[in-house]
């Protein structure tokens, strides 16, 4: 190379490491966004009236195993759920199935919007399995589904791939791919709710299951249409021990996440971030048991957050609700049993809390079937009021 | 464009194999003739469906993001076979190989959960990683390394999203780039070794005949 070429070479280097303009100045930080759902400041939930429960099944009776539902609301109050199922979990004819239910209406039959060869097709790539859908909508009332595929190998070699829906989820985009690990892009699951940002982003709480096994959060602005999804993640715990984060905004700056623990005969631990999650305090156990499954959490009026979970350290049996109140000490009353049935399985319950103020539950029956429970935080007060 | 790309890696990789099969046979790989029967012949087992999709990206399904480096290592073996000029001398490709190793030491354990801190998360926007790339590259490039050229198409990958992912960190290297690069700096270690072996018995056999 003669000096004229190193010149060139070097002058080019510049620019391109130069581009976009302006990009030296804007550096630091996790993003200048805040968290636009936090713990509702006074209690205008509370008290809107008699104590409210009601519960049936989503999914319909069959030969099917059914597991891993979420729920979202979409601007009509409609409601939209997925989970996904298969004659067994991972078995190639797993579908992610998707079904709405519009206000005083019942749910529609549920349809399989994702399967091995549509996802195949869309990706372009070999799919093994697919699993562990979510489902939340956007500032827009769009549907945005993230679900889970397995090219080689099992749920440690998860990936992470987008769908949109503008129409209330009778079309999807593209499936589309998340890159998020840089070991062949492998072992990123989701399970629980987004949070919504300040600037119609969402905070996807994720993990990791492969050599570590680790927390970690999912930064997305989700795209759709021609417009590619913008993302990044950032680190929640590391190590070999938590996750299935679920968080909660506490105020627009501090969060606190639920942390499900690998290890047996385990509790629930909780981990807090005051800079919008981009540093969290390292894990500690609350006196909730965990049997090493999936727990979920909302937030209720009055600082406290509401907890779904399996009380037990070694059992599915059982689905139970739980209140954490009064920051830092982490002081736990339960609130209900929803299910008791030693020898049973009742797992991965997924919230949401519905612009009448009304609590959707949804959860795995049995394996068999995905149930939905409703009701408001009066029946919740008259529970712990009977205790 | 990143759906096009993604063809390229396995081409060459399939070029390769044929090339060498063939040097192995004692047939002749050098001109354009031999080279574009070669070329063709490896674009058509790439397209060939397979399972309802093209063959190569059976290999994307394992890997989606082959990083620049490798696949510009790839493209020097595969020029240099068909009988043009040699791009990376042994030298180059040690720095190569150094690189790989570096690289893969500084991001894998902790973006696999060793320790709080990824560095993963360097690659998602304008960081440290870019202004230390940036110098390493203009380093390498008053050196007048080849290495630096390939850097430099690194970050013009990135720009251009050519691969599927969007974070820089994999336009600098894969977990593939990483073991090739370990087993080729464990072989040049071991074959030095032996050398040094060799040498030092021989001297002392010439020091025992002396006497």
């Amino acid at each position: 190379m003669n000096k004229k070429a190193v010149f060139l070479l070097i002058l080019l280097t510049v620019l391109l490491y130069a581009w976009p303009p302006g990009q030296w100045f804007h550096t630091g930080g996790t993003t200048a966004a805040r968290f636009a759902e936090i713990l509702p400041s006074s209690s205008s939930i509370h008290g809107r009236g008699e104590p409210f429960k009601e519960e049936e099944f989503i999914s319909a009776p069959g030969n099917m195993q059914v597991h891993a539902a979420s729920i979202a609301e979409m601007k009509d109050n409609t409601l939209a759920a997925v989970w996904y199922g298969g004659q067994y979990e991972g078995s190639p004819d797993t579908q992610v199935y998707f079904t709405t239910r519009a206000m005083g209406k019942n749910w529609t039959p549920p349809a399989g919007i994702v399967n091995r060869a549509s996802a195949s097709k869309e990706l372009n790539r070999y799919i093994k399995k697919i699993g562990n859908p979510l489902v939340f909508t956007d500032r827009d009332d769009r549907l945005v589904l993230l679900f889970v595929t397995v090219s080689f190998g099992g749920w440690s070699g998860s990936s992470l791939n987008l769908k949109v829906s503008s129409d209330g989820g009778k079309t999807w985009t593209r499936s589309q791919r998340l890159t998020l690990s840089p070991f062949f892009n492998v072992s990123q699951l989701v399970r629980n709710n987004p949070l919504r940002l300040t600037d119609g982003g969402f905070v996807v709480p994720i993990y990791n299951e492969f050599i570590g096994i680790f927390s970690e959060l999912l930064w997305l602005r989700p795209g759709g249409g021609e417009q590619a999804p913008v993302y990044f993640k950032t680190r929640l715990t590391w190590g070999m021990q938590y996750l299935q984060p679920a968080i909660v905004g506490l105020t627009p700056d501090s969060a606190v996440a639920f942390l499900r623990s690998r290890r047996a005969n385990s509790r629930i631990a909780v981990s807090f971030s005051d800079d919008t999650g981009g540093t969290w305090t390292a894990p500690r156990y609350i006196d909730l048991p965990n049997p090493g499954s999936g727990l979920n959490s909302l937030p209720l009026s009055g600082g406290r957050v509401l907890l779904a979970f399996n009380d037990s350290s070694t059992r599915r049996d059982n689905l139970s609700l739980a209140i954490l109140k009064e920051y830092p000490t982490e002081h736990t009353e339960r609130a209900a049993i929803l299910e008791n049935t030693p020898g049973e399985e009742f797992s991965y319950p997924y919230m949401i809390r519905s612009s009448d103020g009304k609590i959707h539950l949804v959860y795995t029956w049995q394996r068999k079937r995905i149930k939905h429970v409703v009701f408001n935080e009066e029946w919740i007060e008259k529970n712990l009021n009977d205790e | 464009m990143s759906y096009e790309f993604s063809f390229v890696f396995p081409f060459l990789l399939v070029t390769l194999i044929m090339q060498s099969i063939l040097q192995k046979l004692g047939k002749s790989l050098h001109g354009w003739r031999a080279t574009s029967i070669i070329g063709i012949i490896s674009l058509l087992v790439c397209i060939a469906p397979v399972g309802g999709m093209p063959l190569a990206r059976w290999l994307i399904s394992l890997n989606a993001n082959f990083s620049i480096p490798l696949t510009a290592v790839l493209f020097a073996g595969v020029w240099e076979k068909a009988g043009g000029k040699v791009l990376f001398d042994r030298k180059t490709l040690s720095g190569f190989w150094l690189f790989g190793i570096v690289m893969g030491i500084l991001l894998y354990p902790m973006a696999l959960g060793l320790g709080v801190y990824d560095p993963y998360s360097l690659g998602w926007k304008f960081s440290l990683l870019f202004v230390v790339m940036m110098v390493l590259t203009i380093f390498l490039l008053l050196k007048r390394n080849p290495l630096g050229i390939v850097l430099m198409l690194c970050i013009l990958a990135y720009h251009l999203r050519v691969l599927e992912s969007v974070n820089f960190w994999d336009y600098l290297i894969d977990p593939f780039f990483v073991i090739i690069s370990c087993l080729r700096q464990s072989s040049r270690l071991r074959a030095a070794l032996l050398h040094q072996k060799i040498t030092y018995r021989q001297r002392n056999n010439n020091g025992g005949n002396s006497n």
